[in-house]
């Protein structure tokens, strides 16, 4: 086999192997790459820190275990900065696997700052149907969950006294791996007129870009970058800032390999034009 | 009258729920709301009909000895043993919220972490520069995925006064001709959707009925 060959051929084993202790090895050792704020994340930032002490949260956790890696230091980073600021919240789901990684969640970031649940924070749970749930929150919070995730009755707790309709939300969090922070913006943001902002995985982000430049999301998080430049806003760095250097190391292994495969290609042709001029 | 039937209920609540987005009529709002809740009702009896269909489908596997009927006995033994769980102990704690954060978030995070190998894997095989289309699409791909991690703002230099780097080159695709195609497309999507729903809410479009007899 010719050598340009051997360059297209790349024995998939060894792409994984690479890839392997590419993550690995920054995990391990890191190489502490400098993470620069976008304007995205900074509009993120901005409007959770422009709310006051005692000001309603909506936080929905839309996602599940599949895309933790990326959201989870979004949400974690993003609540401590609520809890931070005496922000009180109030926490969904939209899917039925959220429900664990939202309790998880909340309870740790909630113990960090000594947050009370049903004073400070409170978790709803999951409901069935994402778009009547949104919808109908708009006319109602209690009626739309009776009881939170515990089966306490929301006209007992506390926070709950508070919040009755997205009017009574200085702001709605939707860290999704999916389109549901674009139906947050659409349906919450555009009827109800809550100001909505997203953390989203690298490959969602892409599609809040319209979102974002017509000011419907006026702040977003994309991927665990965005995740790594929230963490420097808020100077709590955690998973996010520490698994930068292993997506870049990554990054660019996959780009030596396009690379390896594109030369291999190109000599290839110059080597069948050479055989056909003969 | 099998099928006009679902078409005048079709267009009757079509029409209201067209009225009610423009009227603050409390009438409307109350028939809104009354909508929302039997949405609520109706998606969640769809779980109950969907963990029906897994059952019947996995007994029906086992019995038929069907290939690799074995794996029909793990979902329906999981199914059952959290259901019962839950139950039991409750989701704050015990086995059902044991079994959640040890067997299904690691594994659903391992189903999707595997995709960092198939990605460089297939990558490394389809993006080849074979034609201009290829090579516009291979450029654009290696510059936001450089750009979209702190290596691509090291990545540049000072041209013209102006601090040019991969990033700010991968912002620039993001904001400019990614946003124009996903607006086209968002526009087109919008207008097949209202096109779409008006024909639903007319009787003209029936699909949604299933096969005429």
């Amino acid at each position: 086999m010719a050598f340009y060959d051997r360059m297209m051929q790349i024995d998939r084993r060894i792409i994984y192997l690479c890839m392997t202790l590419a993550v690995a090895i920054p995990l391990i050792v890191p190489i502490g790459m400098p993470v620069q704020v976008s304007d995205e994340a900074r509009g993120f930032y901005d409007h959770i820190e422009d709310l006051e002490a005692g000001d309603i949260v909506l936080f929905s956790f839309d996602y599940e275990g599949d895309v933790m890696a990326e959201l989870n230091p979004m949400s974690i980073a993003a609540l401590r900065h609520l809890f931070r600021q005496g922000v009180r919240v109030v926490s969904v789901t939209m899917y039925a696997g959220g429900t664990g990684i939202a309790q998880d969640i909340l309870e740790e970031t909630a113990a960090e700052y000594g947050k009370e649940y049903g004073i400070d924070y409170v978790f709803l749970g999951y409901n069935p149907d994402w778009s009547g749930t949104i919808l109908r929150l708009g006319e109602s919070f209690k009626a739309t969950y009776p009881a939170d995730q515990f089966g306490k009755s929301t006209r007992e707790i506390p926070l709950m006294q508070d919040v009755e309709t997205y009017d009574d939300i200085a702001l709605l969090v939707s860290i999704a791996g999916s389109a549901l922070s674009e139906y947050w913006a659409i349906w919450a943001g555009g009827r109800y007129g809550v100001t909505v902002v997203s953390g989203n995985t690298a490959i969602q982000a892409i599609l809040i870009y319209p979102y974002y430049n017509a000011g419907q999301i006026p702040g977003f998080l994309g991927g665990l970058k965005g995740a790594a430049e929230y963490e420097r806003l808020v100077d709590i760095p955690g998973l996010g800032i520490k698994g930068m250097d292993a997506q870049s190391v990554a990054h660019l292994l996959m780009l030596s390999f396009i690379v390896i495969g594109n030369v291999g290609y190109f000599l290839s042709r110059r080597h069948e034009r050479k055989l056909k001029e003969e | 009258m099998k099928r006009q039937g679902p078409v005048v209920v079709a267009f009757i609540i079509g029409m209201l729920m067209l009225i009610q987005f423009f009227t603050p009529n409390p009438f409307f709002l109350r028939l809104y709301n009354l909508f929302l809740d039997w949405k609520q009702v109706v998606l969640g009896c769809t779980l109950i009909l969907g963990t029906w269909s897994l059952i019947r489908y996995h007994t029906r596997r086992i019995g038929r000895r069907q290939q690799n009927w074995q794996y029909s006995y793990v979902t329906l033994i999981g199914l059952a043993f959290m259901v019962l769980a839950a139950l039991i102990w409750k989701t704050e704690g015990g086995p059902y919220r044991w079994m959640f954060q040890n067997i299904q978030v690691p594994m659903q995070a391992t189903m999707f972490s595997l995709l960092a190998f198939y990605v460089a894997s297939a990558s490394y095989r389809a993006f080849r520069a074979r034609t201009f289309a290829a090579t516009l699409l291979l450029i654009a791909g290696a510059l936001v995925m450089l750009g979209r991690v702190p290596v691509g703002a090291l990545i540049g230099g000072n041209i013209g006064g102006h601090e040019v780097t991969v990033s700010t080159i991968a912002d620039w695709i993001l904001n400019v001709p990614n946003l124009a195609a996903k607006r086209g497309i968002m526009i087109g999507v919008g207008l097949g959707m209202t096109a779409t729903a008006i024909k639903i809410i007319l009787g003209i479009e029936t699909t949604y009925l299933g096969k005429s007899d």
